[in-house]
């Protein structure tokens, strides 16, 4: 795996722009990096049972928030010097029901050696009950480092 | 002008005799507005409506406004019609709260999808005239499983004994209908005590009532895996024992010292989780698995899979004895 080929994994949080500004502050000036951003866009589990035309345009929306989050992802790392071109933007649907899943079968399936993911700290109720992304990569990821900003 | 309700139980009913003559609903959007007397006409049947459905909760009746207990005219059979009613609050687990979503669609999706299957109550999905989805759902004759288990005369260690293993063995039935919905994509969304019912006769485990629906959340299976360890230790344990309730089950108080903050649920801090404490006679293994869901765990079961695979080595141990019910 190539460790300077790299999956920036974004919500539209705060954690997920200090997972960036990070990656920024890491790789900028630096030569030979490739750098993914990378949003899962969920449709509402809801949607699924077809309840009616707002939960869609609520997905709209939602990939609307990650177009915007993404682009300003991209200035962001513009501005710590990297490379436009090197940097990719990427909105995917979700093909499973891990976000964390689709993150893993991006990266092995395209050879990402690196993954960066934020994380805001969870409470042991809240990993049971929710679960974590960030953990999950941490716990399944293969053949590839794993950067966790908090 | 005659009324059409009276006609209709005239015509269906003669015998039966009901305070009030209502009108023919065949929109159940304002399902406020439908009472005692109505009549919803749906699918080609005529339900008489004779009361709002409640839950009991500390005591007190919470009216369900929009879930109708009914009488087919037609055939004289018991139905229960939920309307729809779309709502979102927040549902309380011990000191989280989390968006909830009430689906009517969810709820008819899963009906059809578990069409047959006894461990599931069972309904079938009707529109009314506006295209809402009324689910018509049989009556379960039967009782919450808790409140037989709790009723059950005996003490803790003959009820753990005689009739604690065919519980468990019929509960792993139950969580196996879970699993089925969660590899069919979806979950029950509501696993509570009172939404797994015992039905007479069968003895069937069924569960009730599966329309709430959440946000997104990474592990989609959480809520649906604490209902079902909340469910066990109850099952394990005959009742809910906290440090205020030890005396009403003639435990000693001072069995709290042997007791420190890991040994309780890890979303309801007062419950005792580790039963083991309470009770010495409950197998390692049984009292593992509880303590997945105390405070102290430190691993998680992130699927049906996992939990049954551990319940099931457990019935092999205590397979064999009991009474159950």
């Amino acid at each position: 795996m190539d460790f300077k080929k790299i999956l920036v994994a974004v919500d539209a949080s705060e954690n997920a722009r200090r997972a960036v500004s990070y990656t920024g502050e890491i790789v900028g000036g630096g030569k030979g990096f490739r750098i993914t951003l990378l949003y899962i866009a969920r449709p509402p589990e809801r949607l699924h049972f077809k309840e009616g035309d707002y939960l869609k345009t609520d997905f709209q929306h939602e990939k609307k928030r990650a177009r915007e989050f993404i682009s300003e992802a991209k200035g962001l790392l513009e501005s710590k010097g990297i490379d436009p071109a090197d940097i990719e933007e990427r909105i995917e649907e979700a093909k499973t029901l891990s976000v964390a899943q689709d993150i893993l079968g991006i990266q092995q399936d395209e050879g990402f050696g690196t993954v960066v993911v934020g994380r805001r700290g969870v409470t042991k109720a809240e990993e049971f009950l929710f679960g974590s992304v960030s953990n999950k990569i941490v716990h399944y990821a293969k053949n590839c480092s794993v950067w966790v900003v908090e | 002008m005659p009324n059409p309700v009276k006609e209709l139980i005239k015509r269906y009913r003669p015998n039966l005799s009901i305070g009030e003559y209502g009108r023919i609903v065949t929109d159940t959007s304002e399902f406020m507005e439908i009472t005692h007397g109505d009549v919803i006409s749906l699918g080609g049947l005529h339900y008489l409506v004779i009361r709002d459905e409640a839950e009991r909760s500390f005591g007190i009746e919470d009216p369900k406004y929009w879930v109708k207990r009914c009488f087919v005219l037609e055939t004289g059979e018991r139905r229960i019609l939920k309307l729809v009613f779309h709502e979102s609050f927040p549902l309380k687990l011990g000191s989280l709260e989390i968006p909830c979503y009430r689906s009517p669609e969810k709820e008819a999706w899963i009906l059809e999808l578990v069409k047959g299957d006894k461990r599931f109550m069972q309904g079938v999905t009707e529109y009314d005239e506006k295209g809402n989805p009324v689910r018509v759902l049989e009556v379960i004759s039967g009782k919450r499983l808790d409140s037989v288990v709790y009723e059950i005369e005996a003490g803790h260690r003959e009820y753990f004994y005689d009739h604690f293993p065919s519980i468990l063995e019929k509960f792993l039935d139950a969580c196996d209908a879970i699993r089925f919905l969660h590899r069919s994509g979806t979950i029950h969304g509501d696993i509570r005590r009172d939404h797994l019912w015992l039905e007479y006769g069968s003895g069937l485990y069924r569960w009730i009532d599966f329309d709430y629906t959440y946000d997104y959340h990474e592990n989609p299976f959480g809520l649906d895996l604490f209902g079902l360890g909340s469910l066990l230790t109850f099952l394990v344990g005959k009742g809910i024992y906290t440090k205020n309730t030890l005396e009403e089950y003639g435990l000693d108080r001072s069995i709290l010292s042997k007791l420190n903050s890991n040994d309780f649920s890890l979303l309801y801090r007062n419950r005792i989780v580790n039963l083991k404490i309470l009770f010495p006679y409950i197998p390692k293994e049984l009292n593992l698995i509880l303590m997945h869901f105390s405070a102290g765990a430190e691993v998680f079961y992130e699927s049906v899979d996992e939990f049954l695979a551990d319940l099931e080595k457990c019935l092999g141990r205590i397979k064999g004895r009991g009474k159950g019910v």
